[in-house]
């Protein structure tokens, strides 16, 4: 105040800096509400400048303080005492408002009262100077230490405002630094920034040190004595930033077990519907843990050359056999599926296992059963069971009769060929020409069955009496007659037609002619057959006709090519005339010799009326049992089919009536082939087109569906779970131990024969 | 495929796949952990055959072939087997050596998968990343306007009201009169949404309970989570928690003779009953659950006997019109509990919202509205459904907001949005948006179970094979050998981090806003996107 006027603050600022600047060291200030009085006193140096204030000074008494500065605030004080203070003593003989101390960094703040509101809050420490102080005689108003980072607060909680909460309402929040003494109740503070610790001899010393000097300041020396009660105090520092890091909360694992499974019982929400182990597993188990175990299924599919085989045999297995060095069994082996090993795998068959060898998916040669085939001419006749007394009676001495009576022996019943011919063989010997295969190839394979089975050479045809009879004389009749009856167009000139199962009957009794220009109605194979033969015979000419693409095929339709036939289709007959063939296009093929090769079919004029046909065919179940329960059929007589599809219809039947007459629901193999796919070629010589020798043949089949023994499970296994495990017998097996595998299928992946399978385990709940 | 393999309609090479497997042969060590793990079988173990062509330098000697055989990870081409990128392989592998990569070009398998006329189906989400809300942008930011408040020293009151609130006049009327006044609970506005006891795996369904449990009883956060239709586990009604569950009823009405029955033995009441009569994944279509889900477990929370098939149609059988399908419903559903707990009905994201809540502002006991939005997810759908169907939450939420004050109900029917909140990881600024386009709280599903249980699933199409229980997380697996991958107790650690930190976040974002104890609902005015239609559509301001 001046002359009853207030001075603005301003100007009073530029009146105290004038009065320092001028030498002046202790002033005196009538204070009516200015701001910031008392700060920024620089310009005297190092000499301490004494102020006083009377009055009311506005907010910011003393901020921005200078160590010099020495302030005493006779009463009350505003807002923000000490703001920002870089060192200045302050001393309020009163209460103040909020924000003391607010900022403050250095010099030391003494206060005779209570504060206000974020007192102390945002300080700072500097390491080059001593911490700032705040001494407050009562109590701190609310949020008091908000982001306190640095120096030391006193709470005397002496005449406190609020005597129950010297601290007021939630201090320290965000404290990260300094130390806070105060005595008396508080209410609470940020337990995630601050804590209170125990008080040390050497905090307690500085504390009663400075608490005189406190209230010296404040002239209150005479409650010293009442205040300088340690028990009464407490002190409360910030928490380091590694302990804000973990608040103090309870683990979910205790809560889980003091509280959820307290409320809800034993294994919690649902402890009481379900007694499964529900603990935490890892991602890679093993044991019942797995999701997919891998299962050994060795011989559980049928390899594709066995399968595609008609007959059944079980290539691979010879193969395996031989890999083994046991050429002999792997011979010998073959007599027990077929009568002829070499005439049929050797020479006549087209082989389909070797069509269906899974090697060809790779366009790969297949393995060369041919071979094997024609050494099975030195397989030995094994030793025959004793006779059980069982007779069975097959009519027809073909390769279907000879194949059930063979299969029938075999299992110690005894079967009778009743055959027109003298020589048993059928076709074999009497049509498919010489120059397919070696007289005696096929002799030495029908030396070997006569050793085993009786022929009786019938003169006439059987008639439908002679069946009734052997009906009554055998347990069972399997009527194997074959298909001998040419198909004839009913065409003009048809009687100038040769069948061309005669032609070829006679063509190796050397008993056929034929002209210079031939032609043959039918390209099938056995046209093809006609073909050759004829060329043989002298022909020059000879031209094939059918009505479609001709479906010869294999070494037949080479073999005509070869000899320079010439096919043709679609070509309809018309006539037959001395001229030739006309077709009706009204075209004349000239023609000295007119073969039909259209196909035979079978004479059935002896059958009973118990068995039922289908267009001139028999017809059987998948036993090949007619509709007379104790009479079979197989062969041509059932359907025209290749050698293999006769023998093997002569092993099934065989084997059907071997359960029937055991008392057993006969059995077929239900086993399905093996998917290409599971079976890996890449472990073959891609580039190989020709086999060395058997052995060489043997190396590259791949063994599918059949465990080879090859040992690649075992050592693919990256836990070491596979191990071999021989049964005794010379067999073996391949065991996963559940305890080491974890199902991940590398033996399935990596198996050459497909034998490992990984499917999905037993479902748990 | 073989050398003279043939090739099908649907013969793909695996370029065509969505995902590519990369794998690298120098650092494979064939452990086996990546066949072994992968969900689909996507993967196994080949057999390589290797040609070396050996011609000496100069022609000195002829040249030679050489075979070797090696073994490697081989990615399988059948559709049935094609890798859904779900990268547990890249997870367990020791050597880091395989990991699948997205397709540089969209996939030929979309056009396969729909073998025996079946179409896709499929779990997960709307195949489609981002969306309008990430782009909603808070722009008002006040320092010295409103009081400038501090998200991490300030104290903050995040809650909602679940509850029909009458005005204040009518409110001491009834006080007055000792009439009925609707039930109204305060709850966290976060809240995790319908997922069954099926479509979740009893592992995670516990974890996300017992998080919820800890949020209320150790932090004091009235978070709540929706059952689902699938029942509710006997020991959970019967425990004190249920306070935190809010029951769910649907077309399937699954495990309610259960919860019926339990009602006597109750010791507190559910927070709130949610009637489902649409999810946002699958607008208009039901869920059904396969016979070979249902085992013992499922089965008796449900209350059927295992090994059934259990449909939830797409309607609810026996009401015909919305009057008395809402009403119906809302008024049966009160009676179970005495009129004591706040019923509402949860729809997908339709044009005919605003029918649905023309119908509740007079229908004295609605007590809110739940709108799932396109962007939701499901434990299975077809995949036309969930591309396809539904409609975007923001607009939708809007527009029954901007209703709401056209009646001047704003404050008295809360809404509730969800689907897709936090799709991109936004959780918060996603909450946020939707709570100042008018919503009172949002619904998560999807977001908790990526955050807590670490679900991959991923808008790119990644995984999303929830609905043929092979989750390889244990998430969405009925099968002990997958659920048990995951530890209640860790979901549950997980569920607390995620509220804990939204709750941080969403401070962040009101704090601003000079709000600290009452939700900005509707406070559009704090809100802007850099997209002048959908400024325009949503009322709010367009800012560049």
């Amino acid at each position: 105040m001046e002359n009853g006027r207030r001075l603005e603050s301003r100007v009073l600022e530029e009146r105290i800096q004038k009065a320092v600047a001028e030498g002046h060291r202790c002033l005196e200030v009538e204070a009516y509400g200015q701001h910031g009085i008392g700060g920024r006193l620089w310009r005297a140096g190092d000499v301490p400048v004494y102020m006083k204030i009377n009055g009311s000074p506005g907010q910011r008494v003393g901020s921005m303080g200078f160590p010099n500065t020495q302030i005493e605030i006779m009463g009350p004080a505003s807002d923000d005492v000490g703001w920002l203070n870089a060192g200045a003593e302050i001393i309020v003989h009163g209460h103040t408002t909020n924000g003391v101390a607010n900022a403050m960094a250095q010099g030391k703040i003494y206060v005779a009262g209570n504060v206000g509101a974020r007192a102390m809050t945002m300080t700072k420490y500097n390491p080059r100077f001593d911490p700032p102080e705040l001494w407050v005689l009562g109590s701190v108003g609310d949020y008091f230490a908000e982001f306190m980072a640095g120096g030391i607060a006193v709470v005397c909680g002496h005449e406190a405002q609020d005597p129950d909460n010297v601290l007021g309402y939630r201090p320290c929040v965000g404290m990260v630094g300094g130390r806070i003494f105060f005595r008396g109740p508080h209410k609470g503070f940020s337990q995630v920034d601050a804590k209170l610790v125990p008080m040390s001899d050497e905090d307690w010393a500085w504390l009663v040190k400075n608490l005189q000097v406190f209230l010296e300041k404040i002239h209150r020396s005479h409650i010293f004595e009442q205040l300088s009660n340690r028990g009464q105090w407490q002190l409360l520092v910030a928490r380091s930033p590694h302990e804000k890091a973990t608040k103090p909360r309870r683990s979910v694992g205790t809560f889980r077990q003091e509280v959820w499974e307290k409320e809800l019982g034993t294994g919690g929400l649902i402890g009481d519907l379900s007694d499964l182990d529900r603990s935490p597993i890892p991602v890679i188990t093993t044991g019942d843990l797995r999701r997919f175990v891998p299962v050994w299924e060795n011989r559980k599919y049928v390899p594709p050359c066995e399968a595609n085989c008609p007959t059944g045999m079980p290539v691979h297995e010879r193969w395996q056999l031989i890999r083994e060095g046991r050429m002999d069994e792997a011979v010998d082996l073959a007599l027990a599926y077929t009568p002829f090993p070499a005439t049929v795998c050797g020479y006549l068959c087209p082989n389909l296992c070797m069509q269906g060898c899974t090697r060809q998916t790779a366009n790969m040669v297949p393995v060369d059963v041919k071979e094997l085939g024609k050494a099975s001419l030195n397989a030995k006749l094994p030793e025959l069971p004793a006779l059980t007394g069982k007779r069975i009676a097959v009519i027809g001495g073909g390769p279907a009769g000879i194949s059930v009576a063979w299969q029938l022996r075999q299992e110690g019943h005894e079967a009778v060929i009743f055959d027109m011919d003298k020589t048993l063989g059928g076709k074999i010997t009497s049509v498919i020409p010489e120059t397919r295969i070696p007289k005696e190839v096929v002799s030495a394979e029908l030396e070997r069955v006569r050793k085993a089975l009786p022929h009786i050479h019938l003169q006439q045809h059987p008639t439908r009496e002679d069946l009734e009879q052997l009906k009554v004389d055998y347990d069972f009749v399997v009527i194997a007659v074959g298909a001998q009856k040419p198909r004839i167009l009913p065409v003009p000139g048809k009687e100038r037609m040769i069948p061309a199962l005669d032609f070829l009957r006679q063509s190796k009794q050397d008993q056929a002619q034929v002209g210079k220009r031939v032609v043959i109605i039918g390209a099938g194979n056995v046209g093809c057959d006609v073909a050759t033969e004829a060329h043989r015979l002298g022909a020059e000419e000879i031209t094939l006709i059918d009505v479609q693409q001709p479906a010869s095929f294999g070494k037949e339709r080479e073999e005509a090519e070869r000899i320079g036939a010439k096919f043709r289709w679609p070509c309809f007959t018309k006539a037959v005339t001395k001229e030739g063939l006309e077709l009706t296009t009204g075209e004349v093929i000239p023609a000295d010799t007119v073969i039909i090769s259209i196909g035979d079919q079978p004479d059935l004029d002896f059958l009973p009326e118990t068995v039922a046909t289908e267009r001139g065919f028999i017809v059987v179940n998948d036993i090949y049992q007619t509709t007379d329960p104790q009479i079979f059929a197989i062969g041509d007589v059932v359907k025209l089919g290749l050698l293999t599809d006769a023998i093997g219809a002569g092993r099934k039947a065989a084997q059907a009536i071997t359960d029937i007459l055991a008392g057993k629901r006969p059995q077929s193999d239900t086993r399905r082939m093996i998917d290409y796919s599971r079976i890996k070629l890449e472990y073959f010589d891609p580039r190989l087109m020709q086999f060395d020798d058997i052995q060489a043949c043997a190396e590259q089949c791949s063994s599918c569906g059949v465990c080879r023994d090859c040992g690649i499970c075992v050592t693919i296994c990256p836990q070491g779970a596979i191990s071999k495990q021989e049964a005794g017998n010379g067999d073996f097996e391949m065991v996963v131990d559940p305890d080491r595998c974890i199902g991940c299928g590398f033996c399935a992946g990596a198996c050459p024969c497909g034998i490992w399978s990984l499917v999905e385990n037993e479902p748990l709940v | 495929m073989s050398s003279n393999g043939r090739i099908a309609p649907s013969t793909l090479s695996v370029k065509d796949l969505p995902w590519q497997i990369h794998w690298d042969k120098d650092r494979c060590s064939l452990c086996g952990r990546c066949t072994a793990v992968c969900p689909v079988h996507a993967i196994e173990l080949g057999v390589h055959r290797q040609r070396l062509v050996e011609t000496p330098v100069g022609l000195t000697e002829a040249p030679s072939n050489v075979y070797r055989v090696y073994y490697g990870i081989r990615q399988r081409t059948d559709p049935s087997y094609a890798c859904v990128g779900c990268a547990m392989c890249t997870l367990v592998c020791p050597n880091d050596c395989i990991i699948p990569y997205r397709s540089d070009e969209a996939d030929k398998l979309r056009y396969h998968i729909n073998r025996g006329g079946q179409p896709r189906r499929r779990g997960g989400r709307r195949n489609v990343p981002g969306g309008v809300l990430d782009q909603i942008k808070f722009i008002r930011i006040s320092m010295l306007t409103d009081p400038a408040l501090d998200a991490g020293r300030h104290e903050f009151e995040l809650r909602t009201l679940l509850g029909r609130v009458l005005p204040p006049e009518e409110n001491m009327k009834l006080l007055h009169e000792e009439g009925w006044i609707p039930p109204v609970r305060e709850i966290y506005p976060l809240m995790i949404g319908a997922m069954s006891f099926g479509a979740l795996s009893p592992n995670m369904w516990e974890g996300l309970q017992m998080g919820v449990a800890y949020l209320n009883e150790e932090l004091g956060m009235p978070v709540c989570i929706c059952t689902g239709e699938g029942g509710c586990p006997p020991r959970l009604l019967r425990s004190r928690f249920l306070k935190y569950v809010i029951l769910q009823i649907a077309s399937g009405y699954f495990g309610w003779d259960e919860i019926i029955r339990a009602i006597p033995e109750m010791k507190e009441d559910p927070c709130a009953i949610e009637i489902k009569y649409g999810q946002g994944a699958k607008p208009g279509d039901g869920g059904l659950l396969m016979w070979y889900k249902v085992n013992k477990l499922i089965a008796a929370i449900r209350g059927v006997p295992p090994g059934v098939s259990l449909p939830s149609p797409p309607t609810h059988q026996t009401k015909y019109s919305i009057e008395e399908s809402v009403a119906k419903m809302i008024q049966s559903m009160y009676m179970a509990w005495g009129f004591r707990v706040p019923v509402y009905p949860k729809i997908s994201g339709t044009t005919t919202a605003l029918a649905v809540l023309n119908n509740l502002t007079r229908n004295p006991y609605a007590a809110a509205l739940a709108i799932d939005g396109e962007d939701g997810g499901t434990g299975a759908a077809y995949n036309v459904s969930m591309n396809h169907m539904g409609h975007p939450i923001a607009s939708n939420i809007r527009d029954c907001y901007l209703n709401l004050v056209k009646l001047g109900m704003q404050n008295e029917i809360p809404l509730f949005a969800g689907g897709g909140v936090g799709k991109s990881g936004n959780l918060a600024a996603n909450a946020a948006a939707l709570i100042m386009l008018g919503a009172s709280g949002v619904q998560i599903g999807k977001y908790i179970m990526q955050a807590a249980a670490g679900c991959v699933g991923s808008e790119s199409d990644r995984c999303n094979i929830c609905n043929i229980g092979l989750c390889p997380k244990g998430i969405t697996s009925q099968d002990p050998r997958l659920d048990r991958r995951l530890d209640p107790e860790q979901v549950a650690e997980r569920v607390v981090d995620v509220f804990l930190s939204f709750d941080t976040e969403l401070k962040k974002i009101m704090a601003p806003l000079g709000r600290s104890t009452s939700l900005p609902i509707g406070m559009s005015d704090a809100i802007g996107i850099n997209d002048q239609a959908a400024a325009e559509r949503l009322q709010i301001r367009y800012v560049v």
